[in-house]
C-alpha cells in the first residue's frame, strides 16, 4: 500500500522512480489482508503524526478512488455500548474523538437500530463516525501501482532488495532480485521487513514486527444487508472485533490484534476464530456461520515508535516510511505526500506535476450489479461469457485485467484484480475455467501456472516428475 | 397458449428438466444453464436427460449464465448478449459443491495445494495432476471420483480422511488408504500443502488436500439466493447425488411452483 502509494504520488512529476517489491505481485503483506476501513480518525489519538495523516487523507477519499477505479463508500462506523459498563464510556469516548476533529455523535439503542437494524437489541448506545468509509484495499493498492506504471514507473515484482550499495553516507545503488538499481534516493515502504531494510542500508536500528489478526469472511448475500460497519466499545488496548460489509458486499468479521514472531505465519486458528465470531454475534446476533466463506490471517507491520515517516539518521538519501501498523489504508494518500514533501527536502525533482502526467484510470466496467448489461456487452460481447459464477466475472474482465500495465501473473492476482474464484464457492466451480484462461493470456503451460509465488504452482506439473 | 404462465428453471440437470418436465402441460417454461448442454452432474449422455429434454417440451437457453432474479424477471446472458424473461416463479436447480475449507473448519496457513473435488477432477480430466500423494477429505461420491481420476492421473497414492465414514463401497485400488471417522483440522506448508493434521491428532504428510465432504446449494443468482421474490429452490442436498433423488427434486418444486401460480391467479 505505502510503497503504490509513494510511487504513485511521484509518478507525474520529473523523478525516475522503480517500484521494488520481492512478493511475485504487488499487494501481498499488510495490505491485501485488511479490514479495509477509511477511519475518518475519531478513534485516534490526537496529536499524534496517525491522526494528522488520517484526517488529511479523509475528505478526499470520494475523488481519489474514482480516479483510481477504486470502490469506496462513506457508509459511516458504529461503536456499540452492550454493556452498562461500555455505555458509562460513550462521553468520555465522545470528547476524545471531538479531540479528534472527525465527526462523532453519541446515539442511543433505538436510533443505532434505525442507522443499522441488524445490531442487538441488547444495544444501550453507539458511538456514530459518520464520516468513516469502506473501501477496497486491494483495488486501491493496485490502483496507485496501475496508474504509476502508466506514468512510467518501472515495476520490479519478485525482486527482493538484497542489499544497498552506500557511498559515504549515500546510498548509491539497490540490488533487487538479478537487478542492479542505481538510484539518487530510497523510501524504505517494506511493511513489517522495514528494520531488514533499514539495516541492509545501514540506517538507523528499529524493529518492526508482526501483529497478526484472524478473520472470517462471510457471504454477500449477508454483507449486502449492512448498512454500517458495526464495532464494539474500543478499550485502550484495541479497537475490537468489526462487522464490516465490504465494498464487494461481502461480510468481515475481525480482526484480533496479537503480537508475533514468524514474520511469514498467516495460519488461522480454531480457538481465535471462536473468539472473534462469538464477540462479533454479539453485535448482530443474525450472523450464522453456515455463511462463512473463508477465514484468513494477515499481519500489521508494527514498531515502536509507530509512522516513523522521517529520513534516516544516518542514511542522508534514505527516507522511512515504516511501520504504518493499523491505519495505512486510512492514511495513504497523505503518506505519499508527506514522503513527496521529504524527497523534495533532500532535493529531488519531485515539485512539480508533469503536463503530460495521467492523472486517472478509466475504469473497468463490471458485469456484477451493473445497470446496463446490454452497454457492456455491446461494448465488448465477452461479457457474455461469466467465468466465475458467484462473483458474476466475465471473460471481458479477465481479459482486461491481464492488459494491465501491472497485469496478474498468478491466481491469486487475478482474483485480487477481478474477484475471480473469490465469492462463496470459493472456485469450487470456476477455478479450473480460471486457470485455463490466466494460463491461456499469460502465455504459461496449466502445469506451470502459479496460484500465488511462482513455485505455489496449481499442479504438480511433468516438469519435476 | 399465450395467457399460460411463464416459468424460468435455472439449471438444465436432471432436476430442471424433471421441473420442466412435471410443469409442461401448465405452464411454459424455460431452462436456463451455462453449460452449453443438458444433463448437469449426470451428463448428457445419460438416458434420463436426453428423455426428459426431449419431453419437457420447454424452451433451452444453453450457454447461458443466469445472473440476477428480482421477482418479475430472471436476467441471464451468454453469447447473444443479455437476456431478460419474465416469469411468474423461477426455480433454482444450479446443483451442489462440497463444502469449502471454511465451511470444513480447517484452520492453518493458506498454502497452495487445497481444492475443491470439483476442480482437482476437472485439471485431472485435462492433464493437470494437484497432487501425487492427496488426502481427500471425503468419504462420498465427490470422494470417491477424486481418488479415481487422481490416481488415473498419475497420483502414487491417495488418502482418503472420512468424517462421516466411508459412504461408498471400500476402493479396490490399493493406492487409495482409507482413514475413518477423521477430519483434517489444519494444513501446513509452504508454497504448497506438506501435511495435514486430524482431529485425532495424527499429521500426515501430503501434497495436496482435496476437498470432497459434505454438500452445499450452488447458487448464484442474485436475488435468489436465499430466500427470493417467488422463487423455489430444486436442489438435493445429498452424497450420491442418484437420479432419482433428482428427479424427485425436480417434482418437488414443480408442485411448488404450481401452488405459487394458483396462489398468484385466485383474486
Ligand atoms: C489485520 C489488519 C487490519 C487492518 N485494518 C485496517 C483498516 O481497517 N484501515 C486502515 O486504514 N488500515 C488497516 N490496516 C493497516 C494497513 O493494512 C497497513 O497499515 C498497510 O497495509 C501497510 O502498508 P505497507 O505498504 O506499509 O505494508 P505491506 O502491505 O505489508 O507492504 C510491504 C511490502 O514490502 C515488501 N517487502 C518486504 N521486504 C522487502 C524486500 N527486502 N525487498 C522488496 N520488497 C520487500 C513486502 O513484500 C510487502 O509487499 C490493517 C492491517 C491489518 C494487518
Amino acid at each position: 500500500m505505502i510503497g503504490c502509494a509513494v510511487a504513485w504520488r511521484l509518478s507525474g512529476t520529473a523523478a525516475r522512480v522503480t517500484l521494488i517489491e520481492a512478493a511475485h505481485d504487488l499487494c501481498e503483506g499488510a495490505s491485501k489482508g485488511n479490514t479495509g476501513i477509511a477511519t475518518s480518525g475519531g478513534d485516534c489519538h490526537p496529536g499524534t503524526l496517525e491522526l494528522e495523516l488520517v484526517r488529511r487523507s479523509s475528505p478526499g477519499w470520494e475523488a481519489l478512488c474514482a480516479r483510481l477505479d477504486t470502490p469506496f463508500h462513506r457508509i459511516g462506523t458504529l461503536a456499540v455500548a452492550l454493556s452498562e459498563e461500555d455505555e458509562q464510556r460513550l462521553p468520555e469516548l465522545l470528547r476524545d474523538a471531538q479531540d479528534t476533529g472527525a465527526a462523532a455523535e453519541v446515539v442511543t439503542g433505538d436510533q443505532a437500530r434505525a442507522l443499522e437494524p441488524l445490531i442487538s437489541e441488547g444495544a444501550r448506545a453507539a458511538l456514530h463516525f459518520p464520516d468513516d468509509g469502506i473501501i477496497d484495499s486491494i483495488r486501491l493498492t493496485i490502483g496507485y501501482a496501475e496508474l504509476a506504471a502508466r506514468n512510467g514507473v518501472e515495476v520490479l515484482r519478485g525482486a527482493p532488495v538484497r542489499s544497498l550499495a552506500r557511498d559515504g553516507d549515500r546510498i548509491v545503488a539497490v540490488t533487487a532480485g538479478d537487478r542492479r538499481v542505481a538510484t539518487r534516493s530510497v523510501v524504505n515502504a517494506a511493511g513489517v521487513e522495514a528494520d531488514t531494510i533499514s539495516r541492509l542500508a545501514g540506517g538507523e536500528e528499529f524493529r518492526t514486527w508482526p501483529r497478526q489478526g484472524q478473520y472470517w469472511l462471510f457471504d454477500r448475500e449477508l454483507g449486502g444487508r449492512f448498512r454500517k460497519v458495526v464495532g464494539g466499545v474500543p478499550t485502550p488496548v484495541t479497537r475490537g472485533i468489526y462487522c464490516v460489509p465490504t465494498t464487494n458486499r461481502s461480510l468481515l468479521l475481525g480482526p484480533t490484534a496479537v503480537d508475533r514472531e514468524d514474520r511469514t505465519d498467516r495460519a488461522v486458528d480454531a480457538e481465535t476464530l471462536d473468539h472473534v465470531f462469538d464477540a462479533a454475534q454479539r453485535l448482530v446476533p443474525s450472523i450464522g456461520r453456515e455463511h462463512a466463506i473463508k477465514t484468513f490471517a494477515s499481519n500489521r507491520p508494527a514498531s515502536d515508535p509507530t509512522y516513523r515517516i522521517a529520513v534516516d539518521a544516518a542514511v542522508a538519501n534514505l527516507v522511512h516510511a515504516a511501520g504504518i501498523r493499523s491505519t495505512g489504508v486510512s492514511s495513504s494518500p497523505a503518506v505519499a505526500e508527506m514522503v513527496r514533501g521529504l524527497l523534495e527536502g533532500l532535493g529531488l525533482p519531485v515539485g512539480d506535476q508533469r503536463p503530460d502526467a495521467v492523472t486517472e484510470l478509466e475504469p473497468l466496467p463490471r458485469l456484477l450489479g451493473h445497470p446496463s448489461p446490454e452497454q457492456l456487452f455491446a461494448r465488448d460481447p465477452r461479457y457474455g461469457q461469466v467465468i466465475c459464477a458467484c462473483e458474476q466475472v466475465t471473460t471481458a474482465e479477465i481479459a482486461a485485467a491481464h492488459g494491465m500495465a501491472v497485469p496478474p501473473t498468478s491466481l491469486e492476482g487475478v482474483r485480487k484484480r477481478t474477484r475471480a474464484t473469490g465469492g462463496r464457492c470459493q472456485g469450487a466451480f470456476c477455478l479450473s475455467g480460471v486457470s485455463f484462461l490466466h494460463s491461456l493470456h499469460a502465455g504459461r503451460r496449466p502445469q506451470g501456472i502459479a496460484v500465488s509465488e511462482p513455485d505455489a504452482t496449481l499442479g504438480v506439473g511433468a516438469d519435476d516428475a | 397458449m399465450p395467457d399460460r404462465p411463464l416459468v424460468a428453471i435455472v439449471g438444465a440437470g436432471i432436476t430442471g428438466l424433471a421441473c420442466a418436465h412435471a410443469l409442461r402441460d401448465v405452464a411454459d417454461v424455460t431452462v436456463v444453464d451455462r453449460i452449453p448442454v443438458p444433463g448437469g452432474v449426470h451428463g448428457w449422455e445419460a438416458a434420463e436427460t436426453r428423455e426428459l429434454a426431449r419431453a419437457c417440451r420447454a424452451h433451452m437457453r444453453l450457454g447461458e449464465t443466469a445472473i440476477r432474479w428480482d421477482g418479475l424477471a430472471l436476467l441471464a446472458i451468454g453469447q447473444d448478449g443479455p437476456q431478460r424473461m419474465e416469469a411468474a416463479a423461477l426455480v433454482i436447480a444450479t446443483g451442489a459443491r462440497p463444502l469449502g475449507r471454511a465451511e470444513l473448519g480447517i484452520a492453518g496457513g493458506r498454502p497452495a495445494g487445497i481444492v475443491a473435488a470439483t476442480v482437482a477432477c476437472h485439471l485431472a480430466e485435462n492433464g493437470l495432476l494437484v497432487g501425487r500423494r492427496p488426502l481427500i477429505v471425503g468419504g462420498g461420491d465427490w470422494a470417491m471420483r477424486a481418488a479415481g481420476e487422481l490416481r488415473a492421473a498419475g497420483a502414487e497414492r491417495a488418502t482418503l480422511v472420512c468424517p462421516d465414514g466411508l459412504l461408498r463401497e471400500r476402493p479396490v485400488d490399493d493406492g487409495v488408504h482409507v482413514r475413518e471417522r477423521d477430519r483434517v483440522v489444519s494444513v501446513a506448508g509452504t508454497p504448497r500443502v506438506r501435511t495435514a493434521t486430524l482431529a485425532s491428532g495424527e499429521t500426515l504428510g501430503c501434497d495436496a488436500v482435496v476437498l470432497a465432504h459434505g454438500v452445499a446449494a450452488l447458487r448464484n443468482v442474485d436475488g435468489a439466493v436465499w430466500a427470493g421474490d417467488r422463487a423455489v429452490y430444486a436442489q438435493p442436498l445429498a452424497d450420491p447425488a442418484t437420479v432419482e433423488r433428482a428427479r424427485a427434486a425436480g417434482a418437488e418444486a414443480a408442485a411448488a411452483v404450481r401452488s405459487l401460480i394458483d396462489q398468484e391467479e385466485r383474486p
